[in-house]
């Protein structure tokens, strides 16, 4: 078929999209909850609500550049959305490993996006491989 | 020297590493080097103690129950066994919560915080933070933003309020009173507004009487007051009257009161010291001080006098007002007097109440002599909330006549002038007409049991005047106010028997005042329901409808 375009990686940013708010929340959510019921200083807050911004600000380019680049068939913007990828990885694992208190329900959320991102950006190769070949 | 500071360093000792292991903590563990009773952690105790133990009071123990796997250690007696035994397990415990803690980073998280251990360069900055009665948990950075804010603005305070010392050019005015003991303290400022009255001592001598400031009228007027505190805009105290008190006790008034006459010694007297103040300050209803003046009591001091007592006194007037003593602002409060009045004629258009000290609602004073005809006269203010009973004894003989007896005791009953009106607030000014509330004149015969024969001697003698003053609690919850409702003044009459000549008779006359509270219980009001308000659009169900 003429059709480069990946099925199985726009399903995947689609349901990214819709669960990346449902994390969003949750977790925002939950500091706020160790915030009222345990001890946490003002300056162990202060990074952890940066980084859960810092990654609500790169998911919206992430994946706008994931959509576009893979039904305009472009490598472009799908590499940079890999780049992006890469940061978002970082800062989940931060959430899961080094935030002040890391609740179970922490680390179901931040496992199962890892594992999101980390099919994304297989998906994404082998995209790439396909508009660039 | 060096030597000290290493005996310090010795001296000082870090506190003990808290101990995290479950196996090794043991909080019933109270006696060093002996065996707790029933405490199964306990290290000290050996088998033979555990078989007497009848249950563990300490039978887990475990860190903080939020992590999510734990090691706790159980302790448990096994009581089947012969002897009894002590079973010690160490277990996992696990917290089945979606929102236990699986991990922390912030080690401090879980445990308290240790105390600083007092030394030598930490002990002043520990005494300023945990020395006095109280300290705050917060850290001391807000401390030192509060401080920042107090300075007031100078814009601010543009008036004077209530009970703010009055300011003068150089600090307030005074108004010398006894502090603890009765000698005058010179630093006691008056208030604003607060109407004061002291009466202190203070120790003088003939030969230094022009030196000491406070027997000299200057003292009290040399300094102006400040129109409104911080300003520059003074008033200057003027002198309103000087009496002139001589040594036997006289008072003269003096016609001019412009000169300032200052103490001096005369024949080994002291003539013009200050023996009383009386300032009478004038504001206006904004706080602002307008008019200042001073009557003086002046006097002479003589050889052997060792000291002396000054009475000094302030009161506030509004300006363009008449100063009627307020009972209350707005409802009455208790300890002052009824305010009453008459209706001038003009009735039934109601006109302005004539309202002044002799119209009070007052009550017949007991005196030491008892008898009602004797002393009239002496009458006491009714004072609001303060329910009193007074009489006298009258004495009837065969001679009297009975309406000029009824007339008299009716006068002692009443007063001379026993008003009509009574206000129903404690401010109540005399022009708001429905702020009055009449005084019902009930009268009552007592009835004997012979009804016959009262148709024979109808003289009846009033014998006991009974006020009752009905109150209910007006306004807000948190601050009710007395207003008065009702007052009734009921006088009981009796009939006067016809006494056979030389025989006379006591009869008992009394006077009552009654403060009933008439007040509702408060009714708690609550806001009405919130009502959802859901108006679906016009067409709604458009293909169906």
């Amino acid at each position: 078929s003429s059709q480069l375009s990946s099925l199985p990686l726009q399903i995947l940013l689609y349901v990214n999209g819709i669960y990346y708010i449902f994390y969003f929340l949750a977790t925002l959510a939950m500091i706020i909850y160790k915030s009222q019921v345990f001890s946490y200083p003002d300056d162990l807050l202060a990074p952890d609500l940066a980084v859960l911004f810092l990654m609500a600000i790169l998911e919206v380019p992430r994946l706008y550049l994931g959509f576009k680049g893979n039904l305009t068939e472009a490598e472009a913007p799908l590499g940079l959305s890999l780049g992006l990828t890469v940061g978002s990885v970082v800062l989940c694992v931060y959430l899961l490993l080094w935030q002040t208190y890391v609740l179970w329900a922490d680390v179901l959320l931040n496992a199962l996006l890892l594992s999101a991102y980390g099919l994304e950006s297989g998906l994404k190769v082998t995209a790439i491989a396909a508009f660039v070949s | 020297p060096a030597d000290i500071r290493d005996a310090t360093q010795a001296r000082v000792r870090s506190p003990p590493a808290p101990v995290t292991d479950v196996a090794r903590l043991c909080v019933c563990d109270l006696l060093v080097a002996q065996c707790d009773v029933n405490c199964c952690c306990d290290p000290d105790c050996s088998p033979e103690d555990f078989s007497l133990f009848t249950s563990c009071s300490v039978p887990v123990v475990t860190g903080d129950s939020q992590l999510c796997s734990q090691k706790a250690a159980v302790y448990s007696l096994d009581v089947e066994a012969n002897p009894p035994e002590r079973i010690f397990k160490l277990i996992d415990q696990v917290n089945p919560s979606i929102f236990c803690i699986h991990a922390t980073n912030y080690k401090q998280a879980l445990y308290l915080k240790s105390p600083e251990i007092p030394t030598p360069e930490n002990f002043d900055q520990l005494l300023d933070k945990f020395g006095g009665a109280t300290f705050s948990a917060e850290p001391d950075s807000w401390n030192l933003d509060r401080d920042a804010q107090n300075p007031p603005d100078a814009n601010e305070t543009s008036r004077y309020e209530y009970g703010v010392p009055v300011q003068t050019e150089d600090a307030f005015l005074r108004l010398p009173s006894p502090v603890v003991s009765s000698w005058c303290s010179d630093a006691n400022p008056a208030g604003f507004l607060v109407n004061q009255a002291t009466k202190c001592i203070r120790s003088v001598s003939v030969e230094k009487c022009d030196s000491i400031q406070a027997l000299s009228m200057l003292f009290y007027i040399n300094s102006s007051i400040l129109a409104v505190p911080k300003s520059s805009q003074m008033v200057n105290i003027t002198v309103q009257s000087i009496v002139v008190q001589s040594l036997n006790g006289m008072r003269t008034l003096l016609s001019s009161s412009d000169v300032l006459r200052l103490p001096m010694v005369l024949d080994e007297l002291c003539i013009n010291a200050v023996l009383g103040v009386n300032y009478h300050i004038t504001h206006t209803d904004t706080g602002e001080i307008i008019e200042a003046a001073a009557a003086f009591v002046l006097g002479a001091i003589s050889k052997e006098t060792l000291s002396i007592e000054q009475s000094f006194e302030i009161s506030f007037t509004q300006e363009n007002t008449q100063p009627v003593p307020l009972s209350g602002n707005p409802g009455y409060v208790v300890g002052l007097p009824v305010r009453a009045g008459f209706q001038p004629q003009g009735y039934p258009f109601p006109a302005a109440f004539l309202s002044n000290k002799h119209s009070q609602l007052t009550i017949l004073h007991s005196t030491s002599t008892q008898d009602c005809l004797a002393a009239q006269g002496a009458r006491a203010p009714v004072l609001f909330g303060y329910n009193m009973i007074s009489g006298c004894k009258l004495r009837i003989t065969a001679a009297m006549k009975c309406q000029p007896l009824a007339q008299t005791l009716l006068d002692v009953l009443k007063g001379q002038s026993f008003p009509e009106y009574v206000a129903s607030f404690g401010n109540s000014q005399a022009q708001d007409v429905l702020d009055w509330v009449p005084i019902t004149q009930l009268h009552i015969s007592e009835q004997n049991e012979m009804v016959s024969h009262t148709l024979q001697s109808s003289c009846q003698i009033p014998v006991s005047l009974g006020i009752e003053v009905k109150w209910t609690k007006y306004g807000s919850l948190v601050n009710p106010q007395a207003r008065i409702v009702n007052v009734t003044a009921t006088i009981t009459t009796t009939t006067l028997k016809q006494l056979p000549s030389g025989r006379e008779r006591i009869i008992p006359i009394t006077s009552s005042v009654v403060f009933t509270d008439i007040s509702s219980p408060a009714e708690p009001s609550y806001k009405a329901w919130p009502t959802i308000d859901i108006k679906l659009p016009f067409d709604f169900f458009y293909p169906f409808v």
